[in-house]
């Protein structure tokens, strides 16, 4: 700690801090431009010039300067005041100055200091900047006719995002901002620029004109996509949320977000939304009031008695999740599952029978602090793609060595030094198992308290670092290397995703990285993790509330059988699609055409046009409640809007069915919680008025495991076939509803294949060509998109858009093998 | 550092210091090339030889670039604490064409300029900056009666803004606005107040910027205020430039008195403009004339205005 005295007051801080830093700790205020809190010291716009006792003669910028013991700061002289006056002046000659119509007018730094500093007249005089606008992109509009060049989008793009879409270009006066060549961005639109910028140059195209900053209320909620988990804070107007305000201190995320969480908010407001309730009469969906809709509903389930199965979406708050469950015990079935039943297997049945686990073992942002981290599938930052930024900072501030295991090259693998394991489709479980071997062959593995490791060892005998690099068609180094660093790192993180197009061997990848995470020594040690992260916003609440198959239960795909042989009378869909997003689109469609089918969306999706009784739902901004991320960080939900028509939220239409079965339902969804928490493992501790700014990490902060038992699991022979599928996320999107969302559609609109340079030579297939590709039970077609992210005999295609009919030829397998052919 | 680690060449904030983390993260010594010329010597030497040059606090020699109107010009290395004249008048052999000494801008283009009365002034750093100059990069320009140092003051300016990154305010917008100030008063749309502008601003600017650049930018324009802020106020009150060197303000008109009626001029007008006769004072027909400035700079008379 150091002590040092600003404006007379004494003050005590850390010896990391800056001056600025120091007095913003004690409430001084020092006006700031271009420092950002996320940011390494820039020291560019000079606002923040203070005055040193021990530095005299010279102003000192407080942002970078750090504290010294017994450094004493004067904030304000009248010399400071001129100086900082003078800046403001400068800035103003060639600013165009069009507050009345810049969306940023009202919350504008440049416009705040003005008037704090009354710049009312200007002594200096020049032209005003004429520069041209982009406006080629719908979703980020940049003018830098506004711009002070305080470098805070090039900063976070490249700091934060690791993507570099900024550059300055030109010098002295003529420098500007600009992408490569000066043309119009084209990014993964995420707009953490937009977030920083300080005034109007870089704005959120969809908010243009919407709305002045302080007409609009904020709602600090949770964003309802992926299970990052990220603090979304809505800018509602009029009962409509018209944008994502910044919001640095609340949440996990540090104020950055990705397309879907910025740009994605506009489905809530669509007029496709359902806003009146639907039941079929003379085979035809008609409107009808609540009261005979549920009175529908529920007769529909009593005729089938136990004979029913509910199967929801990960999208639904734990108070619903819970009332959900109650249902259940109610109607009398154990048949009760979510998201695919396949996908989450890793957690509840991997990591079970490893750790004794069923969620991460550590939080995000101790991997900012990691010094290696291993990803596994190259898609993680697709789905997760601001716990990417966080590995990306991992690498910049912190020297992070980054392997990913891939089938395909992703964004992870541009990063700086990242390694990529590269490898046949499907064969994660064979790289893993190398990774282990490695560690037991080269006396690494930390085996103290783990149990199993002789079987272990016999069972990875063919599974050398050359055997399976021979077969996956890597690199034996690189695997030995990747397995040496984890080991050897101080603090290590191993990353996995999984949800619905990630079926295929989930439970066998997460026993191999478990194995993994406790040859490192990485399971519960302090400052280490093995994170395995849902695709959906509560995914993690689903699985800690046990929305599960009972013991005599079934899961999804066994319902959907069940039902196609008409072993199920009933389905109960909650916020879920099947007949979009799951495998096997046949065995789905006879599923629903089979059963009494009670639906509950948003939308009419394809699973609802089949249904007996539609109920229109509410979104994640219309619902108070919470939800679950992927490390245990249970945060909050605040409804920011009503919702549309007649339409309710999940949990008062789980309230209506429990009371039409004459079952007692919690009031409301505070009253839930303290019920759920009293009876859910690990929530006992969390009560909803010790959730935070930064939520309620249940089982603290390092998760122990409560067992360390390495399980064998063997590796996948290499695929069958010269051309393979591969099914996955894609960055713009997050599962079917997305689609519906003006932001994420506007920079990807419709389904598409893409496809390696290799290969397009070969099979003669041109960037936007319609390709087919034909496999064992049916055929796709979409544009081709050619890249070089893809190795050759490999496609890949994202799998939220229905017209694709992916499902017609996803089954949950790794690989399709699929024949292409340019149609 | 930044050019070598392949990123755009700007400023960064210290500390760090480059000592302590300067390219690649690694500790790093940044020097100029002369000091590293001139450890090896000290090293050969010995410290005590080293020291035994110059003054109490510089010791050593100085490696001046002299350009500018100077019969002999380059590379010159005296002993620190010479005087000024002793560099001019014996090194450099004095003025071209014998005219008078007016200034010297020492320290390069962010150094002063010092007038004629500094030249017997030792050179050594405390002098230097107590002269409202520096030692800097070791340049010296030397400027005769000629040189208008409103005129100067924009060139060293001009060059300044040029090299300027961009990153900082007041550099970047800063310099852009005085050196436009000068460029207006060196053209005669000078006004009232200028001068006090431009020295208010340049305090703000040397006060407040980043780095080296843009703290000693505007150091000619407030030498060249301090010593000759009577041409300042010529051409902004009388617009005239007293060494007939901005070219806006010239006449092109020849001073009858200080004709030698010589007939070089008409010689070096590649437009015709100039009338001469033998024994003739010259007359220069201003329809004519392109004001190319080459009669001016041919004329070593000073007989055109």
């Amino acid at each position: 700690m150091v002590n040092l005295t600003i404006d007379g007051k004494q003050i005590t801080t850390s010896k990391t801090s800056t001056i600025y830093e120091a007095a913003k700790e004690n409430g001084i205020y020092i006006p700031v431009l271009c420092y950002a809190k996320k940011l390494l010291p820039y020291g560019a716009c000079r606002v923040c010039l203070v005055e040193v006792e021990q530095m005299k003669g010279r102003l000192i910028p407080s942002c970078t300067t750090p504290v010294t013991e017994g450094m004493v700061v004067t904030t304000m002289t009248d010399e400071i005041r001129k100086v900082r006056k003078t800046v403001l002046e400068f800035l103003l000659v060639n600013h165009v100055v069009d507050c009345p119509v810049c969306d940023k007018g009202g919350e504008c730094d440049l416009q705040d200091l003005s008037y704090e500093y009354e710049v009312v007249t200007n002594r200096f005089e020049g032209e005003k900047f004429d520069l041209p606008k982009d406006e080629v992109n719908p979703l980020i509009e940049r003018n830098m006719n506004r711009c002070v060049l305080c470098g805070k989008c090039v900063r976070v793009c490249d700091e934060v995002v690791g993507y570099g879409s900024y550059s300055f270009i030109n010098r002295g006066f003529e420098t500007k901002i600009a992408t490569a060549f000066d043309r119009g961005l084209d990014c993964e639109f995420c707009g953490q620029c937009v977030s920083m910028c300080p005034v109007g140059a870089i704005l959120p195209r969809p908010f243009k004109f919407k709305a002045r900053p302080w007409q609009l209320k904020e709602v600090d909620s949770v964003c309802g996509y992926c299970g990052n988990g990220c603090t979304v804070t809505l800018g509602v107007k009029d009962n409509q949320v018209e944008t994502i305000r910044f919001n640095d201190e609340t949440g996990v995320n540090d104020g950055n977000l990705c397309v879907r969480g910025r740009f994605g908010y506009s489905y809530v407001n669509s007029d496709q939304r359902l806003t009146k309730p639907l039941v079929r009469t003379n085979g035809e969906l008609k409107e009808a009031s609540w009261d005979d809709a549920l009175k529908a509903a529920a007769k529909g389930l009593k005729d089938a008695g136990d004979k029913v199965g509910i199967l929801s979406g990960a999208r639904l708050s734990n108070e619903e999740l819970f009332l959900m469950k109650n249902f259940a015990k109610v109607l009398g079935t154990d048949n009760l599952d979510h998201s695919g039943g396949e996908s989450y297997k890793g957690v509840t049945e991997g990591l079970f029978e490893t750790l004794g686990l069923q969620a991460s073992t550590a939080t995000f942002p101790q991997v900012e602090n990691a010094n290696a981290i291993l990803a596994i599938r190259s898609d993680f930052y697709e789905t997760h793609p601001v716990f990417g930024m966080v590995i990306n900072q991992a690498i910049r501030r912190n020297d992070a060595k980054l392997s990913v295991i891939a089938d395909k090259f992703g964004k992870l693998s541009k990063l700086p030094n990242a390694r990529t394991l590269i490898h046949k489709p499907g064969m994660e479980l064979n790289l893993l198992n190398a990774l282990c071997h490695t560690l037991i062959e080269e006396g690494l593995a930390k085996t103290d308290g783990v149990d199993g490791l002789d079987a272990l060892k016999a069972a990875l005998k063919d599974y050398s670092a050359e055997a399976v690099a021979a077969a996956v068609g890597g690199d034996a180094d690189k695997i030995k290397t990747t397995a040496r660093e984890l080991v050897n790192a101080e603090n290590a993180a191993i990353v996995l995703a999984y949800g619905l197009p990630y079926t295929a061997y989930s439970k066998e990848i997460a026993i191999a990285a478990a194995n993994l995470a406790l040859l490192t020594g990485i399971a519960g040690r302090e400052g280490s993790g093995l994170y395995l992260c849902g695709e959906k916003a509560n995914s993690q609440g689903a699985i800690d509330i046990g929305i599960l198959p009972g013991n005599n239960g079934l899961g999804a795909q066994q319902m959907l059988s069940a039902a196609g042989q008409g072993e199920l009378k009933a389905l109960y869909l909650i916020g879920e699609d099947p007949l979009v997003s799951y495998p096997d689109k046949a065995l789905v469609e006879s599923a629903l055409e089979k059963t009494f089918l009670v639906v509950q969306d948003i939308f009419l999706s394809a699973s609802a046009e089949k249904a007996d009784v539609v109920f229109p739902a509410g979104s994640f901004a219309e619902k108070d409640g919470t939800f679950t991320n992927a490390e245990r960080r249970v945060q909050r939900l605040r409804a920011g809007i009503k919702s549309p028509g007649e339409a309710k939220t999940d949990y008062a239409i789980l309230q209506s069915m429990l009371k039409e079965f004459d079952a007692a339902a919690p009031l409301s969804p505070v009253e839930a919680f303290t019920a759920l928490a009293a009876e859910t493992a690990g929530y006992q501790d969390v009560a909803i008025d010790k959730i935070g700014a930064h939520g309620f990490v249940w089982g603290g902060e390092t998760l122990q495991p409560k067992k360390k038992q390495l399980v064998a699991v063997s590796g996948v022979e290499a695929p069958q076939g010269d051309y393979q599928l591969l099914v996955g996320s894609a960055l713009y999107h997050s599962g079917t509803v997305s689609v519906h969302a003006k932001g994420p559609m506007a920079v990807v609109s419709e389904p598409y294949i893409e496809l390696g340079r290799e290969d397009a030579a070969t099979l003669e297939i041109e960037d936007g060509d319609k390709i087919k590709l034909k496999a064992a039970n049916g055929e796709i077609q979409a544009k081709a998109k050619v890249d070089r992210r893809l190795p050759q005999g490999v496609f890949f295609t994202p799998y939220h858009f229905a017209e694709l009919q992916l499902n017609s030829i996803y089954t949950g397998q790794a690989a399709i093998a699929v024949q292409p052919a340019k149609a | 550092m930044a050019s070598i680690e392949g990123h755009r060449g700007m400023s960064r904030p210290r500390p760090p210091f480059p000592a302590v983390r300067g390219l690649w993260g690694k500790p790093t010594n940044i020097n100029n090339v002369e000091t590293y010329a001139n450890v090896s010597y000290i090293f050969y030497n010995g410290a005590d030889w080293y020291s035994s040059i110059g003054t109490e606090n510089t010791k050593g020699t100085k490696i001046f670039a002299l350009t500018g109107k100077v019969k002999h010009t380059g590379l010159v290395e005296v002993p620190a604490g010479i005087t000024m004249r002793e560099v001019i008048y014996d090194v450099c052999g004095g003025i071209l064409n014998n005219r008078k000494f007016k200034a010297v801008q020492a320290g390069g283009p962010s150094g002063g300029c010092l007038p004629s009365e500094a030249i017997d002034a030792e050179v050594d750093y405390d002098s230097l900056i107590k002269a409202g100059a520096m030692m800097g990069s070791g340049g010296l320009v030397v400027m005769d009666e000629t040189t208008c140092m409103v005129d100067i003051a924009r060139f060293f300016l001009n060059f300044t803004r040029v090299e300027s990154c961009g990153k900082c305010i007041p550099c970047r917008i800063g310099l852009k606005i005085m050196l436009e100030i000068l460029e207006r008063i060196t053209s005669g749309q000078g006004q009232e107040g200028d001068i006090e502008l431009l020295q208010d601003m340049a305090y703000d600017i040397k006060k407040s910027s980043l780095c080296g650049l843009g703290q000693t930018a505007p150091n000619p324009v407030l030498s060249t205020i301090r010593y000759f802020r009577d041409e300042y106020e010529t051409h902004i009150k009388e617009k005239e430039c007293p060494s007939h060197s901005c070219k806006e303000l010239l006449h092109f008109r020849v001073i009858e008195d200080k004709c030698k009626k010589c007939g070089l001029c008409p010689r070096v007008c590649p437009v015709d403009a100039i009338e001469w006769e033998k024994g003739q004072v010259a007359k220069i027909d201003l329809d004519k004339c392109t004001k190319c400035t080459s009669c001016y700079d041919a004329c070593r008379f000073m007989a055109i205005e």
